[in-house]
């Protein structure tokens, strides 16, 4: 309540009518962060014994960010989006959304998987339109949407093709679409570019960006190529490994729209990059043979044919 | 083909009355059309098969569901299923005889036995199969409990539901045969035990013409579609 008679005269104006409830909630909107995680861990039991996926893990993640998660290969990056999902649930701490602890899946927190997931049996529209009849939304309205969403990623001639006969971009496309289409407040994006070819790819970075410059999603997007992690975001996360915790944070900062080429997002990647070698090492070093070493000076490696003027 | 029938019966190698010419099998399909024994036959088999075919897939689909749903179910009503899915259907009937008498429930009966266990076993196979990203997919997008499985799990699974459907049908075939070559009222195995018990060559050909030709129809024009369309739409054949 002190904080409230401090502020300033037009705020106190425009509180004079307002229940006290709502009150707090205004003031409140800046300090909740959109997501956050703290204190969260997450084990597996498998038989060789416990497997601590992620240990202690806090994450604050503001609205409308954009945040990229790095990281060796079983860091428990799909776990963390997996537990934001609400799809697992953490051993100890809590993930919130919006301040509220996430208890499940719900519409709000919607995943892009790197295997996309869409339903074979369905045409590309109603794979859009499929989270809308989940949620019951009339007939109509659901194809109004749903095309808004395939015009916004530039896929409207194909809506009546079965998935299999659209192309690996096509298809992440579609799934962006059925993503989008349910309005989320968060996107989770795992791996999602992973399979497809480079230029591809380019085209997808370009317009996820702009996408997500127009509908202001929040979104954490998981990927193991440090450029596209410079490129998309705005906060990239480099996770350790065993156990998967936040090691170091980069705040990227670029004009968008950003391309893989750009110079100085090759310097951030390079950082980034020196920062995720060692715990990619560390992980090699576990799988690998013992006599495995990294960083000694090879020589120069060269074909054997060469006589460098022996035989003259 | 034909023709090698005919020739063979005309230089009469063996009596004709144990090896008519296609001829004579044809005039005694017209015969039995027109004075509607054919008909009759056919009409009360089909009758109970279709009535005893569409409690099997039902029954079956529903208890496949349950049994790929459920653990404890699995364990228990599962292994019973897979067990009796070695006994031939046939030998249900004196069960049935006994339990319904002489009539048509004890056919549709044995009808259920062959084709339900066998719908049963792949619905839940398909089940069991759903990859699942699908279903973690669809939970994500807000489906839960009923709407997952009608939306998700079950258009999933539907390919091996509709083989399984598929081979319940000719299952259900066989049983019914075999069920009325025994103890039969009006019906095409008994037709064929007639034609045996009359010594009617022609006639025992023509009933076992129009079992196979009733058998392909149904193949070919349900369920060749059905599993065509499918097919097509999950891109599992080209063309």
């Amino acid at each position: 309540m002190r904080l409230v008679r401090r502020s300033t005269p037009e705020c106190r104006a425009c509180q004079g009518g307002q229940p006290r409830s709502m009150r707090s909630t205004i003031l409140g909107v800046s300090a909740v962060p959109k997501l956050s995680l703290r204190n969260v861990s997450k084990n597996f039991h498998t038989k060789t014994g416990k497997f601590n996926a992620i240990q202690d893990l806090n994450l604050e993640v503001k609205a409308g960010e954009f945040i990229c998660i790095v990281g060796p290969s079983g860091c428990g990056k799909s776990t963390v989006l997996n537990i934001i999902a609400g799809l697992e649930r953490p051993d100890e701490g809590v993930a919130s959304l919006n301040g509220k602890p996430i208890r499940g899946p719900g519409r709000d927190r919607l995943v892009i998987f790197q295997e996309l997931a869409l339903f074979p049996w369905l045409t590309a529209i109603k794979n859009v339109e499929f989270g809308l009849r989940m949620a019951g939304v009339a007939k109509r309205e659901r194809e109004e949407r749903a095309m808004h969403f395939l015009k916004m990623v530039h896929l409207t001639r194909f809506r009546h093709s079965y998935i299999h006969e659209l192309s690996g971009g096509m298809k992440q496309r579609v799934a962006l679409a059925r993503a989008l289409a349910i309005d989320p407040e968060i996107l989770l994006m795992d791996e999602p570019f992973a399979a497809l070819d480079a230029q591809t790819r380019d085209i997808l970075h370009e317009e996820l960006q702009e996408i997500w410059a127009t509908t202001r999603k929040t979104i954490i997007f998981v990927t193991h190529n440090v450029r596209e992690a410079a490129c998309l975001g705005d906060r990239v996360l480099v996770f350790s490994t065993h156990p998967g915790r936040i090691k170091k944070e980069f705040q990227i900062e670029s004009l968008r729209p950003r391309h893989l080429e750009d110079p100085n997002l090759i310097v951030y990647a390079k950082t980034i990059l020196a920062e995720l070698k060692v715990e990619v090492e560390k992980v090699a070093q576990e799988e690998l043979d013992y006599d495995w070493r990294t960083g000694q000076k090879r020589p120069v490696l060269h074909p054997g044919d060469h006589h460098l003027g022996s035989g003259i | 083909m034909i023709i090698t029938w005919e020739v063979a019966s005309e230089l009469s190698l063996w009596p004709s009355f144990l090896f008519p010419s296609p001829v004579e099998v044809l005039q005694t399909l017209v015969q039995g059309f027109s004075d509607k024994t054919f008909v009759l036959g056919i009409a009360a088999s089909l009758r109970r098969i279709l009535i005893g075919y569409f409690i099997s897939v039902f029954a079956g689909v529903l208890l496949g569901l349950a049994i790929g749903r459920n653990r404890f179910l699995k364990e228990t009503v599962g292994s019973l299923i897979l067990g009796l899915q070695t006994l031939p259907s046939v030998c249900w009937l004196p069960l049935a005889l006994l339990w319904f008498g002489l009539n048509d429930s004890a056919m549709v009966f044995v009808v259920i036995m062959g084709a339900m266990l066998s719908i049963t076993i792949a619905t839940e196979t398909g089940i069991r199969n759903v990859p699942p990203l699908l279903l973690r997919a669809g939970r994500n997008m807000g489906a839960g409990g009923v709407q997952l499985l009608l939306e998700v799990a079950i258009p999933a699974a539907l390919p091996s539901i509709i083989s399984g459907m598929k081979q319940g049908w000719s299952f259900a075939w066989r049983s019914l045969m075999a069920g009325e070559l025994l103890y039969g009222s009006v019906g095409l195995g008994n037709l064929l035990m007639v034609g045996r018990e009359l010594n009617e060559m022609s006639q025992v050909l023509a009933v076992m013409l129009i079992i196979v030709l009733i058998g392909l129809c149904v193949d070919h024009l349900v369920f060749a579609i059905l599993e065509g369309k499918m097919r097509r739409r999950w891109g599992l054949e080209t063309g």
